[in-house]
Order: structure tokens, then sequence, then C-alpha cells
């Protein structure tokens, strides 16, 4: 499922919206492969600070409802492009990459994220939203080289949210 | 209905009383450091609140979360979901020059100044953006708790002892925004005489664009600030007919400015037009593809990097302006 390459160059800019839930089957459709784990999610409490990480791990293909803390709580392992008001949420985890290739992270609404490595938000290669009615609000993809990774969410309006980091299968 | 929702808006500001005072305003002369003027302050403050997303309902969208200096103050979507998700409904404007625009929008003549078109996405409700309808007080709390918010408001607005609330939000927002000036291109310095400037090629499609967009596409920023129909009207955006109510008017919107329009797609009021060539397609003129490269070629000359880099304009990541 190829995403829709807006802008190679835009890091996570807001996708178009999905249709509202009141217009979704009661049955939500069948997801893709690499997405199915997403409506088996586990609660997960977000990294307030980097010293932290190490108790919020993402586990690739693994989906987690991440409790997140108020802003000016967190201590970002590198500012964000768009930090979010004091009154919005925000934290960051970590996930391992073994093996390169393309890496999607879904979200389930529209707060900012950033992957972040060796000190820099990394560009992403592609953007869009998630399938109709399936509770993804974004997804954003990064080409990505074995090693560790700190997602970083921001100005969120939410004080948790649904993340699942699954690979991208080839064309 | 709209017309109407617009002078409500205006009253709302007029008579706003969820400000909360700093309580510091006979004391700004002694805090304000040397050289930093009221109006300089203004455009601190407004920098600073452009970027935040506290004018938000629930601090998720700032100003900046649609006008992204690296789009020249536009952005690379159709448009941009409210804070509700509700759809946005027209494709967001780049703000190079913005102070000298004679109406501030798609699709009303109304909203000549800076500081009632800050209310639209603050306050509007069709569509909801960032839904401050009826939380100005709330509004007003939250920029009290950043010290440095109140220290730049007793700077800005000594006249009224530092007020905090939405009229001196939109004031400072409107100053940051006037002092977002773009004249550096390679267009610009070709307008001024540099033949060296840009590109054969471009030089051509400037010639083009001359006798063929510059009539609407005119002045400095490439737009005559007026209202004009290109194709047939949508019921479902009557552009300046939607204000007016006058069906001479269904289908017309104001000419965008041209200034970084290469790093701003899409293009038009509906952001339908995904890139350059669609939309010089849209106008309804055909060009042979070669002449058609040499437009697009000319249009790219429009971006001023200068403008689009200006650490000035970006997010404020230093200290306060005001210690």
């Amino acid at each position: 499922m190829a995403l829709l390459l807006l802008s190679l160059a835009l890091a996570a800019a807001a996708p178009a919206p999905t249709p509202t839930q009141a217009s979704c089957p009661a049955v939500s459709p069948a997801l893709p492969a690499e997405l199915a784990p997403w409506t088996a999610a586990q609660p997960l409490a977000a990294a307030m600070r980097v010293e932290a990480l190490g108790t919020a791990r993402l586990a690739l293909g693994t989906a987690k409802d991440l409790a997140l803390g108020q802003t000016g709580q967190v201590h970002y392992a590198l500012r964000p492009e768009r930090p979010g008001g004091s009154v919005s949420h925000g934290g960051m985890a970590q996930f391992m990459v073994a093996r390169a290739g393309i890496y999607r992270v879904a979200m389930s609404n529209a707060a900012w994220l950033d992957v972040v490595a060796n000190g820099k938000s990394l560009e992403s290669v592609g953007h869009g939203h998630g399938p109709d009615c399936s509770g993804i609000r974004k997804m954003v993809d990064f080409q990505l080289v074995p090693g560790d990774y700190v997602l970083q969410i921001a100005g969120s309006g939410t004080s948790d949210v649904r993340v699942l980091v699954t690979g991208v299968p080839a064309e | 209905m709209i017309l109407r929702g617009v002078a409500a808006l205006l009253i709302g500001v007029a008579t706003l009383a969820g400000g909360v005072g700093a309580g510091a305003g006979q004391d700004a002369a002694a805090r304000k450091p040397a050289g930093l003027s009221a109006d300089a302050a203004m455009a601190a403050l407004g920098r600073r609140l452009f970027y935040d997303g506290d004018l938000s309902i629930d601090g998720s969208m700032a100003c900046s979360t649609c006008h992204g200096q690296r789009h020249g103050f536009a952005e690379g979507n159709r448009s941009h979901p409210g804070v509700t998700d509700e759809p946005g409904r027209r494709n967001v404007q780049g703000l190079a020059n913005v102070g000298r625009r004679r109406s501030l929008t798609w699709g009303d003549a109304t909203i000549r100044t800076l500081e009632a078109q800050a209310l639209v996405p603050l306050l509007g409700e069709n569509p909801v953006e960032m839904a401050m309808k009826g939380q100005e007080a709330e509004l007003a709390r939250r920029l009290s708790g950043n010290a440095c918010y109140t220290r730049l408001f007793a700077v800005a607005f000594p006249e009224t002892g530092g007020r905090i609330d939405l009229a001196g939000v939109t004031r400072a927002l409107g100053a940051f925004q006037r002092g977002l000036v773009s004249d550096a291109a390679p267009a610009d310095r070709f307008v001024r005489g540099d033949q060296g400037a840009i590109s054969m090629e471009a030089r051509a499609g400037a010639a083009l664009f001359g006798q063929h967009c510059a009539a609407c596409h005119a002045g400095p920023d490439y737009t005559d600030d007026h209202f004009h129909r290109i194709g047939a009207p949508d019921p479902r955006d009557r552009g300046l007919g939607d204000v007016t109510g006058r069906a001479d008017d269904d289908g017309r919107f104001r000419t965008p400015s041209l200034r970084n329009v290469a790093v701003s797609a899409p293009y038009f009021h509906d952001g339908a037009s995904a890139t350059l060539g669609d939309a010089i397609r849209r106008h309804g003129m055909t060009f042979a593809a070669p002449e058609e490269a040499t437009l697009v070629a000319w249009l790219a000359t429009m971006t001023d990097q200068a403008f689009i880099t200006n650490p000035r304009f970006a997010y404020p990541d230093g200290p306060c302006e005001v210690g």
C-alpha cells in the first residue's frame, strides 16, 4: 500500500481527514497485514526524559496505547519542530531496527512526530492517512538503517495516543 | 450569515472581558530593555504567539501548523483539518508581504486587516479550526502563566497596563506578519534590472507571463488583490458569492500572490491543482510544453530562499526578548 507522496521534504504534515467515526460501519474493515496489530494494542507509559527511554520500548509490529505527559513535563531528545502548547501532551519511546528498509509510524491522532537518530530528526519519505474507519489518523514513512531510534510525539491534543511502528512491505 | 459572523467576531474582540491584567504596565518602562520599542515587543510577541499551540483549544494547533515557513508560510496539503478534524475549507495561502494585501482571504473582501483575519482560524466555526470561540478567558489564563508573555505584553501594550487578552493577541500576530517581508527572490533582482539573476528560460517565461498572466497577477506580489472567476462556479464553494449573496460573485476568488509559489503546491482555493503546470492549464490557457516549461521556470524564480529560511521568522528558540 503506497502512501501518497505529497512532499518528500515534508516531515509529518497533517494528511486529509479520514471519515468520521459516525459514518463508519459497526464492524471495522480488515487491515492489511502490516497494520493488523493495530487492533491489539497494549498500554505503555511514554518516557518524559531520554534517561527513561529504556522503559518505553516499542517492538516493531506491536501497537501500544502510549500514555503521554503534559508538554511542559517532557524533556525531548531534540526540540520538536512543533512542540505544542502548554495544554497539549507529548512523550517519547524507543525502537530498534535490525534491517534496513522503509518503516511506517501509524498514529491515532494528528500529533507531530519526529524520528530522531544521532541527534537529528529524520526526514520522512512519505505520509498519508490510514485506511478509512481504521482509527489510524496518520502514517509517516522513514527510510531507516539498523540502529536505535527515538520516536518523539509532540503537541498531542489528547493524553494518550495509539502508535504502531512497522516495516513497509516491498512493492 | 458569514458577514454577521465576522461582525460578531469583531464585536467579540471589542467587548472582550476575559483578559488578564499583567499588573506590570506601570513597570513596563523599567523592564523595557534599551532599544526595544513597543512595536518591536509587539512583533516579538506576535512571533511567539504564531508558533504557540496554546492558541488552539487542545494545544495541538498553532498558526504555524498550517503556515509553514519552508512553504512560504503556506502548506503542502490541499487543506488542513482543524483540531476537531473538521476538514479545512480552502488551501492555505502564503504570508510573504501579507501586510500589503488589501483583503486577507480567498473569498471575503470584508476582512481587510490581519487582526480581523486572525479571528477566522481562532474563533471561526465554518469550519472550526483552532476552536477558541468562547474560550477567550482560557486563552488569557494560559498566556498569563508564561512569564515571557507577561513581560512582552507589558512592553507592547503600556496603554492597557500589559493586559493579556484576545485583542492584544491579534494585534501582536498582525505586527509579526507585517514583518514577513520578501523582496530577495531572483525574480525581484531581475525586475530591479539584474538580467543575470534568472536563466534564459525563465526570462522567456517572464515575457509570456507579462502577456498572459500579469493583468491579474500584477505588481510586486503578483496579485491585483481583486476577485476573479476562473471556470464554472462550484456550488460547494461559491467564493465571494458566499459572503455577498450575489450570484454575480459566485466562483470569484481573490487572485493569490505568487511569491514562493513553487514551494507552496498544491494550488487554487481548493488545492485541487497539484502542480504549477496543472494550475496554469486550469486558467484555460494552453501552451506548448516548452512554453509552459518557461512559465514554470519563471514562477520558480519567485522563491525567496532568504525569506523561507530567515531565522528571524522561524520558531523562537531564543531567550525572552524582555528580561
